[in-house]
């Protein structure tokens, strides 16, 4: 299977603080792949790598065998690159419709003045292709009784599913989920799921998912990175990590202690304390 | 207007009503379905192209006259022009609810022997293939959406396309076949098998032949006429009886055109783009589309309330003399229909339930002209219907023609008595079940079950199941939950109880509604402390008089409440007063409040009430206090008493 993306050795410091530290890992082709990790641990700030929100301190990003490491965000959605934010991104005053025609924005062929000329350049019919690019992620994700409402007046999961949307409606090839279920309710979730999963095996695309319930992650990851504090603990499949001593003590706790090798138990005078 | 009768006469099946359409308005648009937000049309040929694929699909995988053929899914193109197919090779069609749990999935669909199931989508097609060995006759499995179908290997599924295509094949190598299959398709066959609504076992499956459907049809639209002009929207489920007549009968024998729409939460919004013609909704959806008003005319500005309000009082008003009102048509009704989509309403029905009298007064007054319709499955649903310009909130109006004729059996000395019906186009039987044929059927007249009486203008009124009716010391039926539901529509009664079997007159026990009247109260600078208190106030009996009279004057004399009280205390599932659903348990309530229903009947004026309730957090409280019997007056040993 071809590499998607490839992350190698990256770090990431904010004046003292280690945000990142030596973090290397690859994503094949039609992955969904999901990192977790306590609080704090990374995850955001390696996505945010990805997607050239920051600049890695040290290391490199390979998208495609091509190095993206100083690209600026602006160019990655040209080479197929999309985003979902943990806190909602959309433009509140806006129709869903709109929002969604936002992300085909890199798409469009005619710019402010030729498109002002609306029959003459084209600029109807081209508008008229997107649209239906649109209508099919709109029916994709469910979102037909909603698609005239203005984005601020809808339930936080509707919101959410917008911005999925959106990041649709640039046709990654690679799709960067950050906690695309965090404050839903169950039914929300197990929804958000299906979409994740069919964004994955219908429309092919390549998702890389940062989420805090374990039991999704579980049920839908092909492969999963734990980081803690900024650096890789576990990478594999989701039943190996699950086992894996220091994800257990690190982001699952530490429960059921006689599953927990004695070796990698915590000094008696840290757990008095 | 057509003379629909001579139409069926040409063509009695669907097959053969539909090519006919076909042959004479090909280019006409038949069906309608949005689809990425927007307004698909079908022609009567695509119509007719589709179900000769889909037919010529189901000769070619082996299927044949006789078979059952199961269709499960949102109201679609596909699921009508399935059903059609159907029964071009002589199938038996059988809709499956899109809700339908696996338990009544698996049993109806082995009970039908069905081999093949159109599946609209990959929700349906889970539930199938959940269902495994349990339904080791079903062999075909055909899917119209394939989204997320991909990850399934099942050799039973097939999509709809590769069907068709299927179908296609086999009309290019025998062009005549499909009409030769239609040719042969008799009005008087067995054609849907529909299932009626089981309350406490399986559902049963009603035996109706497509000829007999298409006669009740044009009787129908020869008192309610329809035409090519019409526009119906889709939304109630295809499996009932109603939605069959309408989309399937009707639509085929006047060519009303159906709009399916996109998703059933964008119903109220496809509503408004197709402003249909004609609108069947249950009574539930029209209390909430008048409840969905009132809550945005809270939320709108001070001036638009006051304009609704001036509107509001000037409709009502002029409804009440029988007139429309110009002003509020202008500053209110107009704009209302237009957002409900109700701008060229022509005919607007609701059934199944009682619609609540202010509900009723509300669409009435827009200018919708709503009527009730009354009917069963097992005689093509409706057969009774308000006359235009008759209509009556407290009925179900007249029989829809000569040809239907209504029975009450064992009537009491009211005219109460179980309602017995029979016209010419009513189903064959139960399928597979003669058992329950001959015991619903006698000498042809088909027992409903339900009670009811004719009213003084001849129009037909429906109380309750039979099995549900009591009855006084003197041999009147009447049923409580009718006249508790009757109460129960005004603003200020939360629950009532309606007594008086074996009783020689009605009295009922009232629980007021404490959020509406305590509002009422502050209002009308009335002191109060607690509910019970409240609920003993002379003032509050004084309102809630009114409210029954008011109740009274709609029902028989035999049936009026006689004398009533204020209860103090709500009713509460928790004291097992209340079902979980919110019935009255009347066994409970018979027994615990036992000593104050003897007083009531002993004409007792006041009754001392010493009680303790206990409340959902564990505490109690003592309650000393008098209810009042309020009389009414009326008749019988209650009113001599009270002398």
């Amino acid at each position: 299977m071809a590499t998607s993306l490839e992350v190698r050795g990256v770090s990431l410091r904010f004046g003292g603080v280690r945000a990142l530290t030596d973090v290397s890992f690859a994503i094949n082709d039609g992955e969904l792949f999901s990192i977790i990790g306590p609080n704090g641990a990374g995850k955001t700030s390696i996505v945010n790598c990805i997607s050239g929100r920051y600049k890695p301190t040290e290391g490199q990003l390979f998208y495609q065998g091509r190095d993206i490491t100083g690209l600026t965000p602006n160019a990655r959605p040209k080479l197929g690159i999309g985003r979902t934010f943990q806190n909602l991104a959309l433009f509140h005053h806006m129709s869903v419709l709109d929002n969604i025609m936002v992300g085909r924005h890199h798409l469009l062929k005619n710019n402010f003045l030729t498109g002002s000329l609306y029959w003459l350049t084209g600029a109807r019919k081209e508008e008229l292709e997107h649209r239906r690019k649109v209508e099919e992620i709109i029916d994709f994700l469910d979102l037909q009784s909603v698609r005239k409402a203005t984005a601020g007046t809808l339930s936080y999961g509707l919101r959410k599913r917008v911005e999925l949307a959106r990041a649709m409606a640039l046709e990654p090839r690679l799709i960067l989920l950050d906690e695309p279920m965090a404050g839903m309710n169950f039914e929300e979730k197990e929804d958000m799921a299906r979409y994740v999963v069919d964004l994955n095996e219908e429309f092919g695309m390549t998702v890389v998912m940062i989420e805090h319930d374990m039991g999704v992650v579980m049920d839908i990851s092909h492969r999963v990175m734990v980081l803690d504090f900024g650096r890789k603990i576990a990478e594999g499949d989701p039943a190996a990590v699950l086992a894996d001593p220091h994800v257990k003590r690190a982001y699952l706790g530490e429960e059921d202690e006689a599953l927990v090798d004695p070796d990698d138990a915590p000094p008696a005078q840290e757990s008095a304390a | 207007m057509m003379d629909y009768a001579a139409r069926v006469a040409q063509a009695d099946t669907y097959p053969k009503m539909l090519r006919l359409n076909a042959k004479e308005h090909g280019n006409e648009i038949a069906l309608r379905e949005k689809d990425l937000g927007l307004w698909r049309p079908f022609t009567w040929n695509d119509y007719q192209t589709r179900v000769r694929d889909f037919a010529l699909g189901l000769i070619e995988l082996g299927l044949g006259r006789g078979d059952v053929i199961g269709i499960i899914g949102d109201n679609r193109p596909d699921w009508v022009a399935a059903e059609v197919a159907t029964h071009a090779i002589g199938g038996l069609s059988l809709g499956l609810y899109r809700d339908v749990l696996d338990e009544e999935a698996s049993y109806l669909l082995n009970y039908g022997e069905a081999q093949l199931v159109f599946a609209e989508d990959e929700e349906q097609v889970d539930k199938l293939l959940a269902l495994a060995e349990r339904v080791p006759r079903l062999k075909h499995i055909i899917y119209s959406d394939p989204r997320g179908m991909r990850k399934y290997d099942d050799p039973r599924l097939m999509s709809a396309e590769k069907f068709a295509e299927l179908g296609r094949a086999r009309a290019t190598r025998e062009p005549n076949l499909y009409d030769k299959l239609v040719d042969a398709t008799k009005g008087q066959d067995v054609a849907i098998l529909c299932t009626t609504s089981g309350t406490t076992s399986h559902p049963k499956l009603a035996m109706l032949a497509a000829g007999r459907v298409l006669s009740h049809c044009a009787t129908y639209l020869a008192f309610d006429p329809k035409g090519p002009d019409d526009e119906y929207v889709s939304v109630l489920p295809l499996p009932w009886i109603m939605e069959q007549v309408y989309v399937l009968g009707k639509g085929l024998l006047c060519r009303m055109k159906i709009n399916f729409v996109e998703e059933p939460d964008t119903m109220m919004n496809d509503l408004r783009e197709i402003a249909p013609t004609f609108v069947l909704f249950a009574p539930r959806v029209w209390e909430s589309i008048a409840a969905d008003v009132r809550a945005k005319v809270m939320d709108a500005t001070p001036f638009k309330q006051r304009l609704f309000d001036i509107g509001m009082k000037s409709g009502l008003g002029a409804l009440d003399q029988g007139k429309r009102s110009g002003l509020a048509n202008a500053i209110l009704f107009r704009a209302l229909r237009d957002r409900l989509g109700f701008t060229r309403l022509r005919s607007a029905a609701t059934g199944g339930a009682a619609l609540g009298p202010d509900t009723f007064k509300f669409f009435q007054a827009m200018g919708v002209p709503l009527r009730t319709l009354y009917g069963q499955t097992e005689l093509l649903g409706a057969y009774t219907l308000h006359p235009a310009g008759k209509v009556d909130p407290d009925t179900t109006g007249v029989p829809m023609a000569d040809s239907v004729e209504i029975r009450i059996d064992n009537a009491d000395v009211h005219g109460v008595g179980e309602i017995v019906v029979r016209h010419p186009n009513m189903f064959l039987g139960y399928y597979k079940n003669p058992e329950a044929s001959v015991a619903d059927i006698r000498d042809g007249w088909m027992l409903s079950g339900d009670a009811g009486y004719f009213n003084a203008n001849r129009q037909l009124v429906v109380i309750d199941r039979i099995k549900d009716l009591a009855e006084t010391a003197r041999g009147e039926r009447f049923s409580p939950q009718f006249i508790e539901n009757k109460l129960k529509f005004s603003p200020y009664i939360a629950e009532a109880v309606v007594l008086g079997a074996g009783r020689d007159a009605l009295a009922a026990m009232i629980c007021i509604r404490y959020s509406i009247i305590s509002k009422w109260a502050e209002k009308n600078r009335l002191s109060f402390t607690t509910y019970s208190d409240l609920a003993s106030r002379p003032e509050v009996y004084k309102l809630l008089q009114r409210e029954v009279e008011t109740v009274n004057a709609t029902l028989p004399p035999a049936q009026r409440i006689s004398r009533f009280l204020l209860l103090y205390k709500e009713l509460d599932a928790d004291d097992g007063e209340l079902t979980r659903t919110r019935k009255v348990r009347r066994g409970v309530i018979n027994e615990k409040y036992a000593g104050i229903i003897d007083a009531i009947y002993r004409g007792a004026a006041d009754i001392p009430v010493d009680t303790v309730i206990r409340f959902q957090d564990g505490t109690t409280q003592r309650v000393r206090t008098t209810l009042h019997v309020v009389d009414l007056g009326g008749r019988g040993p209650i009113a001599e008493a009270a002398e």
